[in-house]
């Protein structure tokens, strides 16, 4: 038996009992495996909506849950009245729970676990907490027992204890064990951090609807409320959000999402709208929304500045915030990383000289002609396909060759232009040598005569190529030919020999089209 | 320089006669209206790309290149260092990709409506009546260039502005080496004009100057082929220097 609910409590069956034991208890007793997977996915799946109620939510072993209700209490009217919200939103949907309510994740965890619907004032944990047991503390098996038989029962019994005994009787590095440690988390006197389910945002703006929400009209009324309100926040704190989030809570226990992102800091609501807009069927109101939510994340500081009066005033032609906007647009239908730009590389090989990067906003500069380059074509085909060529050895131009099965003859070449290739990523650094004086120090001693000691130098030169007899050459990278060709037909390509006859890396050279000229 | 800040189609300013559009080559192409560039055979998408991108001025906003995703394994993607070549652009090209040919048109026209692109060129696949007329309404009412390369399939009925047929043709002589390849030519027709349907049909044989970057409008020229590349074991030596007393 992993659980047992009450009224398997009330048949005498509780958790850790053999099948066989419960059985006899109750004989039409059915079985199943347990499934923790989805028991923690359903718990997580509680956790995203219980958001509604404050954004740090976080898991509680494998059957509770941590919400962190600073500062949030007020919008339900006081605690007290909280905990009968959230009792009541559990009960709508028939989740049985257990709640508890303190100043310390600790002593929160014990209440709910030994003495639900109470509620820890501040500064009061060490006397409130006396009458629980043990198990409250969220400690391992072999922990309790421990404490049992030592006759501990109540944590009001290890107040009394010598600190430093305990700790020197149950060190551990899991928490689990460590009971000190857990009592100080309890009591307040060690910090426990949370971890949440979801990042905090940096604002929120919530409306909550006394009637549930039933059709797409009325969600995209309240987007546009909160909108509103958010940016008007925004304003009044001088920044902007790059990262909108747009939840709607439903009565059922469910949350349906949106976000969007944005090039630049925004806190116009149309522009969110829009980008909005073609997301916002996705949001699936089930049985009835009853909480909508938007939250802005990834705020920073916003550029703004004043247009120009007229457009002969202005100081270049494209106005960067009308492109940021098209770039969010676009990205908002499209998908993250749509709007692309190009950025150089420092590289031999013409493939991986230029690189695509995200649009962040700014102008691209244009790709200035490289001055140690030969011309470049316009297309580049990659990956390059292999050819047929017949050409003269050992480093004359092609004279016909065949590609995509369609032969063409060469009037025109030009060429080669050699690009060596990038030894440094092929070689491994020398190794670090073993001997505490080092092979090398002698090497770099400059009273080592060479025509005297050439046998001691022989030796160390031996004993460095043993020791590191580097790539073998029939693996090391081969150079690249580049050809500039126009076939009978006007056509103009760029193909390229990969590596030179004889060159002892490996066979014959092989031919690869890699470029088509305007 | 004009200005362009009150640049609406509709609002005359006083002391400027009306422009009128421009009859001689390129006809306006990559300065106003929608024009379509097709393939004349299967495989001279890049000779359509370079005359697009030399044809078209430099704008003064940003370019927008949108492309489909399919036709770069087939035609090859855009090398931006082969850019510096055809055309002086004062800014970098802004790309996009899209998988389905509907969301290229649909960024096009985004593109053009949005006001802070200077000139879009579209890859795209196909195109039908209704988007092409869609596309030239927005491109006439925003004042924004757009330019399609399409495949060599592209047949039918479009409102587009005009329809050329690009082929690369064998390039001129070139002067420092009789066997490399020279300046590139290309042959345009334009097939379809809506501007001067008295010019449908007319073949132009176009060269790209290098330094100038510029368009010229040549005769049909022949290029003769250079001759065969002699063999190494052909050339003699005695014959190829005449000996010279030093002294």
């Amino acid at each position: 038996m992993a659980a047992a609910n009450a009224s398997a409590r009330t048949l005498g069956i509780s958790a850790g009992l053999g099948f066989t034991d419960a059985r006899a208890r109750c004989p039409d007793l059915m079985h199943e495996d347990i499934d923790r997977e989805a028991d923690s996915r359903a718990l997580s799946r509680l956790g995203h909506w219980m958001v509604r109620l404050s954004p740090l939510v976080a898991l509680d072993g494998p059957d509770g849950l941590m919400i962190e209700t600073t500062g949030c209490d007020h919008l339900h009217g006081g605690e007290p009245a909280m905990m009968e919200n959230v009792a009541s939103l559990l009960e709508r949907n028939a989740i049985p729970h257990r709640l508890g309510l303190a100043s310390t994740p600790g002593a929160a965890s014990a209440l709910a676990r030994a003495w639900p619907g109470h509620i820890l004032a501040d500064g009061e944990e060490a006397a409130d907490l006396t009458e629980l047991p043990i198990s409250a503390l969220r400690l391992s098996q072999e922990a309790e027992t421990l404490l049992k038989r030592f006759g501990l029962r109540q944590i009001g019994q290890l107040y009394g204890i010598d600190r430093k005994a305990l700790g020197r009787r149950f060190q551990s590095r899991s928490a689990a064990d460590a009971v000190l440690l857990r009592l100080d988390q309890a009591l307040g006197l060690r910090h426990e951090p949370l971890a949440p389910l979801r990042e905090a945002p940096s604002h929120v703006s919530r409306l909550p609807c006394p009637e549930l929400l039933l059709a797409t009209e009325g969600v995209q009324a309240g987007l546009e409320w909160l909108a509103d309100d958010l940016c008007s926040r925004l304003a009044d704190i001088g920044e902007g959000a790059r990262a909108f989030g747009f939840h709607a809570f439903r009565a059922d226990g469910e949350v349906s999402s949106v976000a969007i992102t944005l090039a630049r800091p925004v806190r116009t609501p149309k522009h969110i709208l829009r980008l909005f807009s073609e997301k916002l069927d996705r949001i699936d109101p089930g049985f009835g929304i009853d909480l909508l939510m938007l939250e802005a994340r990834r705020t920073g500081p916003m550029e703004t500045s004043a247009p120009a009066l007229s457009g002969d005033l202005a100081a270049s032609e494209t106005d960067p915030v009308l492109l940021s906007a098209l770039a969010d647009r676009i990205t908002a239908k499209l998908g993250e990383g749509a709007v692309q730009i190009t950025e150089a590389h420092e590289s031999h090989l013409p493939e991986q000289a230029e690189r695509k990067a995200g649009f962040d906003g700014h102008l691209p500069a244009p790709a200035g002609p490289h001055v140690s380059h030969g011309p470049r074509p316009i297309r580049l085909i990659e990956p390059p396909e292999e050819i047929k060529v017949l050409a003269e050895v050992p480093d004359g131009p092609p004279l016909r060759f065949i590609w995509r099965r369609v032969p063409h003859a060469v009037t025109r070449a030009d060429g080669p232009e050699r690009l060596a290739p990038e030894w440094w990523t092929w070689t491994a650094p020398p190794p670090p040598s073993a001997s505490p004086e080092g092979v090398d120090r002698k090497w770099l001693n400059p009273k080592l005569d060479r025509r005297a000691d050439a046998a001691f130098i022989a030796r160390i030169r031996a004993d460095l190529e043993a020791a590191d007899p580097g790539e073998p050459v029939a693996n090391l990278p081969r150079a690249r030919d580049y050809y500039r060709i126009e076939d009978e037909e006007g056509r103009r390509f760029w193909l390229f020999r990969q590596g030179l006859y004889e060159d002892g890396r490996g066979g014959a050279p092989l031919w690869f089209m890699h470029g088509l000229f305007a | 320089m004009e200005s362009r800040a009150l640049d609406i189609p509709g609002v005359f300013r006083l002391g400027e006669a009306r422009r009128k559009p421009d009859q001689s080559f390129p006809l306006n192409l990559g300065r106003e209206g929608v024009h379509e560039i097709c393939e004349a055979r299967h495989g001279d998408m890049a000779a359509m790309t370079g005359f697009a991108l030399a044809a078209a001025r430099p704008p003064s906003g940003a370019v927008f290149w949108v492309r489909q995703f399919g036709l770069a394994r087939e035609h090859g993607g855009l090398l931006h260092a082969g850019l510096s070549r055809l055309s002086d652009c004062p800014t970098g090209l802004i790309s996009v990709e899209t998988r389905k040919p509907g969301d290229a048109l649909w960024a096009s026209e985004e593109a053009i409506c949005s006001g802070a692109v200077g000139l879009v060129i579209a890859e795209i696949e196909t195109l039908d009546f209704t988007a092409s007329r869609r596309l030239t309404l927005a491109a006439s009412r925003h004042g924004v260039p757009l330019i399609l390369l399409l495949p060599w399939r592209r047949e039918g009925a479009s409102a587009a502005t005009a329809r050329w047929r690009v082929a690369s043709r064998p390039s001129a002589p070139n002067a420092f080496d009789a066997r490399a390849p020279g300046a590139s030519r290309w042959q345009a027709i334009l097939e379809k004009s809506r501007q001067a349907p008295h010019m449908a049909g007319r073949v132009f044989n176009i060269e790209l100057d290098h330094e100038t970057l510029s368009l010229r409008v040549v005769s049909g020229l022949a290029a003769h082929t250079p001759a065969a590349r002699p063999a190494p074991a052909d050339i003699d030596i005695s014959q190829a220097l005449p000996r010279r007393q030093t002294g």
